[in-house]
C-alpha cells in the first residue's frame, strides 16, 4: 500500500470516531454540533499526557476518553435541557467556548532541550510518542481500525440490546418513552457523555497521527463534517456515519478531475442526497429491508 | 571527583547534541498549473546542512483536518547540501501543514506551516509574529 492510500484510510479511521459520537447522539435524538471540542480535548489531553508525563499511549487514551465523557457530561448537563435547534446552538456555542479556551491554554516543559506543549495558538508540537517507538504509518493504520472495529461491535451490541431499544425510542418520541418509565435525561446525558469518550478517542489518534495540533483543527468545520457524515451514511445502523465518512472522502478523492471545483460539486450532491434520503442512505426502513432480504 | 563531574557535563552535552532535531524551511513558488508549487526544503540539523536524507512531503490544512489528501510526494536532492526540491499539488489556496516525514541519516516528521498563495508560499504569522519552530 503507498503513503497515499495509508493516509486517505487512517483519515477515514480517524474522521469515523467523529461521526459515531455524533451519530450516537444522533440516533437518541440530539443533533450536536459540538463534538469537536470533545475530540479537541482528546487530542490536548492525550498529547500532554505522552509528550510532558511520557505516559504510554494506550493509557493516556483511556484517560483522555475520562476526560472528554467529563467534559461532555458537563456540557450536557445545561444544554440537554433544550430542544431541538436550541440544543444544537447551544452544543456550538459550547465547541467554540472550547476552542478558545484552546487558543489561551499554554502548558510548556523543557524536554531534551526543546519546549513541548500547547502554547495556545502557536499550537502544540511534538507529540511524538508513535514516531520515537518506530511505529510506521501501516502500523498505526491497523491501530486505527482495530479501535475502530472494537467500537462498531460495541455498536452493534448496544443496538441489538434493550439499552439500544431504548436509545431510538428516547430519539424517536422522548414524551412516549419518558411515559413508559424511562428517565430520558438520564439516559441522554449518558449517551453524551459515551459520545464525548468517543470523540476523545478520535482526537488521542487524530494527534499521535499529526504530532502538531491547534486551536483552529477543533473549529466548527470539523463538527459540521463528523454531523453530515453520520446524516449521509443513515441513522439506521452504526455502519452508516461509516459509510458516510467512506462516501465523502472517496468521492472526493475520485473527483480530483474537478480540481478546486470538486468541492462545489460535492457540496451540492450532498444536498441532493439529503433532500432525497433525509435519514441517510443506510436509514432505518433500509437496514430494516437490507435485514429481511439477508437474514 | 573534578573528573566525574566533567564526564557527566561531557555526557549531558553530548546527549543534548545527539537529542537536537532537525530543522526545515521551505521556499514555493506558483506554477502555471493552479494549486501547483516547486517547493525547495532547506533541511538542517544543528545549524549545518543536513542532505541525504529521504523526505516525503505531505500536507494538510489546519482549519479542515483530515479533509484534504494531498498525495505525499517524495523529495529530490537538490542543487546545494542540504536542498531538496518536490512539487506540491495542494487542493486549494490557503494556510497549510506541510508535513516533512524524514527517512535516512535522521528519523523524525515536521511540520511546517506555511500560507499559499497565487506566486507561491510565506511562513504563517499569528497576531503578527513567525510561529515558533
Amino acid at each position: 500500500m503507498d503513503d497515499y492510500a495509508i493516509g486517505v484510510l487512517t483519515n477515514i479511521g480517524l474522521f469515523s470516531f467523529l461521526a459515531l459520537s455524533a451519530y450516537l447522539l444522533l440516533i437518541a435524538g440530539e443533533m450536536s454540533f459540538g463534538q469537536q471540542a470533545f475530540f479537541g480535548v482528546g487530542a490536548y489531553s492525550g498529547g500532554v499526557l505522552t509528550a510532558i508525563y511520557g505516559l504510554p499511549l494506550p493509557l493516556a487514551a483511556l484517560a483522555a476518553m475520562l476526560l472528554g465523557a467529563l467534559a461532555a457530561f458537563l456540557v450536557g448537563l445545561p444544554t440537554l435541557r433544550l430542544r431541538g435547534l436550541y440544543f444544537a446552538m447551544a452544543t456550538l456555542a459550547a465547541a467554540e467556548m472550547a476552542r478558545i479556551l484552546f487558543e489561551l491554554y499554554r502548558f510548556q516543559r523543557e524536554i531534551d532541550g526543546e519546549l513541548v506543549g500547547p502554547d495556545g495558538t502557536q499550537g502544540f508540537r511534538g507529540i511524538r510518542w508513535i514516531f520515537e517507538r518506530g511505529i510506521e504509518p501501516e502500523g498505526y493504520l491497523a491501530l486505527v481500525w482495530g479501535l475502530l472495529l472494537i467500537a462498531l461491535v460495541f455498536f452493534v451490541l448496544v443496538e441489538r440490546s434493550r439499552l439500544g431499544a431504548t436509545l431510538r425510542a428516547i430519539g424517536q418520541d422522548p414524551e412516549l418513552a419518558r411515559s413508559c418509565g424511562i428517565s430520558v435525561e438520564r439516559f441522554k446525558l449518558g449517551v453524551a457523555a459515551a459520545a464525548g469518550a468517543l470523540a476523545a478517542l478520535g482526537g488521542v489518534l487524530f494527534a499521535h497521527h499529526n504530532t502538531y495540533i491547534e486551536p483552529r483543527n477543533f473549529d466548527i468545520m470539523l463538527g459540521v463534517h463528523s454531523l453530515a457524515y453520520a446524516l449521509i451514511g443513515g441513522l439506521g445502523t452504526a455502519v452508516g456515519p461509516l459509510l458516510g465518512v467512506v462516501l465523502d472522502i472517496g468521492a472526493l478523492e475520485g473527483s480530483r478531475v474537478f480540481q478546486g471545483y470538486r468541492m462545489i460539486a460535492f457540496g451540492g450532491l450532498v444536498a441532493v442526497l439529503l433532500i432525497f434520503r433525509p435519514r441517510g442512505i443506510l436509514d432505518e426502513k433500509a437496514v430494516h429491508w437490507l435485514k429481511a432480504r439477508f437474514s | 571527583m573534578a573528573k566525574s563531574a566533567l564526564f557527566l557535563i561531557c555526557c549531558l552535552y553530548s546527549g543534548f547534541a545527539f537529542s537536537q532535531r532537525a530543522g526545515a524551511t521551505l521556499q514555493c513558488t506558483a506554477t502555471k498549473t493552479d494549486f501547483i508549487y516547486d517547493c525547495v526544503i532547506k533541511l538542517s540539523k544543528g545549524g549545518e546542512p543536513l542532505s541525504g536524507a529521504q523526505i516525503t512531503v505531505g500536507a494538510d490544512m489546519p482549519s479542515m483536518p483530515m479533509a484534504h489528501n494531498v498525495k505525499p510526494v517524495k523529495a529530490k536532492p537538490g542543487a546545494k547540501p542540504g536542498e531538496y526540491q518536490a512539487k506540491l499539488d495542494l487542493d486549494m489556496l490557503g494556510e497549510w501543514a506541510v508535513k516533512l516525514r524524514l527517512a535516512g541519516p535522521v528519523k523524525d516528521q515536521l511540520i511546517l506551516l506555511y500560507h499559499f498563495d497565487e506566486k507561491g508560499a510565506r511562513p504563517v504569522t499569528r497576531a503578527g509574529k513567525p510561529l515558533r519552530k
